[in-house]
């Protein structure tokens, strides 16, 4: 169970989260959507320990998460995914999806260089893990390629790859499908729903309402910092609130000419 | 003749060492250290003292590893507080305060005269068996280093060093603790170093602060940039290349009419030339970074 209460953030004199509440169920899927600017990916940040808050706790059940820092979250099981999904240049996409696994004894300078059996064995299974999910994403033809030279789209697959080498709990994603072509798009979708029905919980930034529908039971929307909706996704065009933050408030219209005036 | 081959090999396999270290720092995790001269130092002047004590040599080269892992702890740990450029500065800073200490705190470490005749372990061979058992023993350390450095490079601790170089934000996402990584590949790279300090204190029996100026770390860096930053054969290669312009550089003057007291400059120039060449034509280096092939079948 993941919660947070009283979320505040600011930056310099911006405000970008107040008072934010939120909740989610383990095995949940559920959506963060808000206009540009809403404090979308700072309250991701909050929440993956990029970023501490400066009011508010988060709990992730029962441990506070908000003076952890991002490696410390990450290895509690809660994982993330940036916007912009930069991979190395210098590292094939079998390496990248390495660095996402924990080995203990190849992590350890000293350790590492003498066990060189036990070394070679703790390895040996993540690159047996990496090549299924690389099989998963459909990437398994890329699996020597630059990492970095890959497209925006495969980046994305390759982001969530990565994230899923120590199979999280919970999976915070941050816009997984923009930028992504359509027919990927409903591949990263289906995906994302078969790690769910593993147990994953998500946590989806999205800007395709369509893609939200599909994907969520609940969604939260952001204006100006503040939760302003938490419901069902077919309930949210029924929301003024919402509307307005998406559309704008609707205006008085001259009768005579149908201009509309401020 | 002879010996004079000899002794640029043995120099060339000792600096191996220096860039071998060096590479693990700045080549794969992307640690611009500008203070790396501040490891060879410790070494050499832990080899100084120990003799000086008249302690066993093997005594000084351990405690120059010991010591120099410490003190590249320390300064790992200062990249908590700094940023990738101040840190870099900062690192200059803690190497020229240790020559600073070295030519003031004359008692220990003799000064601006630094300590001469210094035994090592061949001390008491002479002739051409003693000058090819230091070249045996300095290869044999330069492959050693070599071996360990790549080993490190390849298993996952390298591979997270490598990550955190170019995409620092993935390695955090991915619960890797970039802060203490770099601490722990310093308090690793610095005894490498440290090693190649005692041994070449031991093997030319004599240090002096002049070795500890800032310019011996850069020429590691030109070693790194000719042989290619970030590739450990490069770092190899780049030491040997260097060491051959510097003993080349000595037929110069029989050659062109450079008078003896500008040699030492026109070598510097030679190096400033083919470094300037390298980063205009190839700046990968000699071997670029190559991406590493996973073994599948194991």
């Amino acid at each position: 169970m993941f919660i947070s209460r009283g979320v505040g953030k600011s930056f310099g004199s911006v405000q970008v989260l107040r008072d934010v509440e939120l909740e989610i169920e383990p095995g949940e899927i559920v959506g963060l959507v808000g206009p540009n600017g809403s404090g979308k990916t700072t309250l991701l940040n909050c929440l993956s320990g990029f970023l501490n808050p400066d009011a508010g706790t988060i709990e992730y059940d029962g441990t506070r998460l908000d003076r952890l820092a991002d490696w410390q979250v990450s290895r509690m099981g809660i994982r993330r995914t940036f916007q912009t999904a930069s991979q190395p240049m210098k590292m094939s996409v079998l390496e990248a999806m390495l660095c996402g696994a924990a080995l203990p004894i190849g992590s350890a300078p000293v350790r590492g260089l003498f066990r060189r059996k036990a070394r070679a064995a703790e390895q040996a299974a993540a690159v047996g893990k990496a090549l299924e999910l690389l099989d998963f994403l459909s990437l398994s033809h890329m699996t020597e390629e630059p990492a970095g030279r890959l497209s925006g789209g495969q980046k994305k697959l390759l982001s969530l790859g990565v994230a899923l080498m120590t199979d999280p709990k919970v999976l915070l994603l941050d816009e997984p499908t923009a930028g992504v072509n359509p027919t990927l798009r409903l591949t990263i979708a289906d995906r994302l729903k078969d790690i769910n029905a593993n147990g994953t919980t998500l946590l989806v930034i999205e800007h395709d309402m369509g893609f939200i529908g599909r994907m969520c039971e609940r969604v939260y929307v952001l204006d100006k910092g503040s939760v302003i909706a938490a419901c069902r996704p077919d309930e949210l065009k029924d929301n003024p609130r919402v509307v307005e933050a998406y559309l704008g408030a609707p205006r008085p219209v001259h009768v005579a000419t149908g201009v509309s005036r401020p | 003749m002879l010996d004079f081959a000899l002794y640029v090999a043995t120099i060339a396999a000792v600096y191996a060492l220096f860039a071998l270290s060096l590479n693990l720092q700045a080549g794969v995790t992307g640690l611009l250290n500008f203070g790396h001269v501040a490891f060879f130092g410790v070494g050499a002047y832990s080899s100084g003292i120990v003799a000086l004590h008249g302690g066993h040599w093997l005594l000084g080269v351990l405690v120059g590893v010991v010591v120099s892992s410490l003190l590249g702890a320390v300064i790992g740990r200062l990249g908590r507080t700094l940023a990738a450029d101040y840190w870099a500065i900062v690192t200059l800073a803690v190497a020229e305060c240790l020559r600073l200490v070295v030519v003031n705190e004359g008692d220990l470490t003799g000064g601006p005269q630094g300590i001469s005749g210094i035994a090592g372990p061949f001390s008491s061979v002479s002739g051409l068996a003693g000058s090819l058992s230091w070249l045996v023993l300095c290869v044999v350390l330069a492959a050693l280093a070599y071996l360990v450095a790549e080993t490190l490079t390849g298993m996952q601790f390298g591979r997270v060093l490598r990550l955190l170089r170019e995409e620092p934000m993935l390695a955090a996402s991915l619960g890797h603790n970039i802060t203490a990584e770099k601490t722990r590949v310093l308090a690793v790279a610095a005894p490498i170093a440290a090693v190649g300090g005692s041994v070449y204190t031991l093997y030319i029996s004599y240090i002096g602060p002049n070795q500890l100026l800032p310019i011996e770390t850069f020429l590691v860096f030109t070693m790194l940039i000719i042989g290619g930053i970030g590739n450990n054969r490069g770092a190899v290669f780049g030491a040997l290349v260097i060491q051959l312009i510097y003993a080349g550089s000595r037929f110069l003057k029989d050659i062109f009419p450079i008078p003896d007291q500008s040699a030492s400059s026109v070598r510097l120039l030679i190096v400033g030339l083919v470094l300037t060449a390298f980063l205009m034509t190839r700046p990968e280096g000699l071997f670029a970074e190559k991406l590493r092939r996973i073994d599948v079948h194991q």
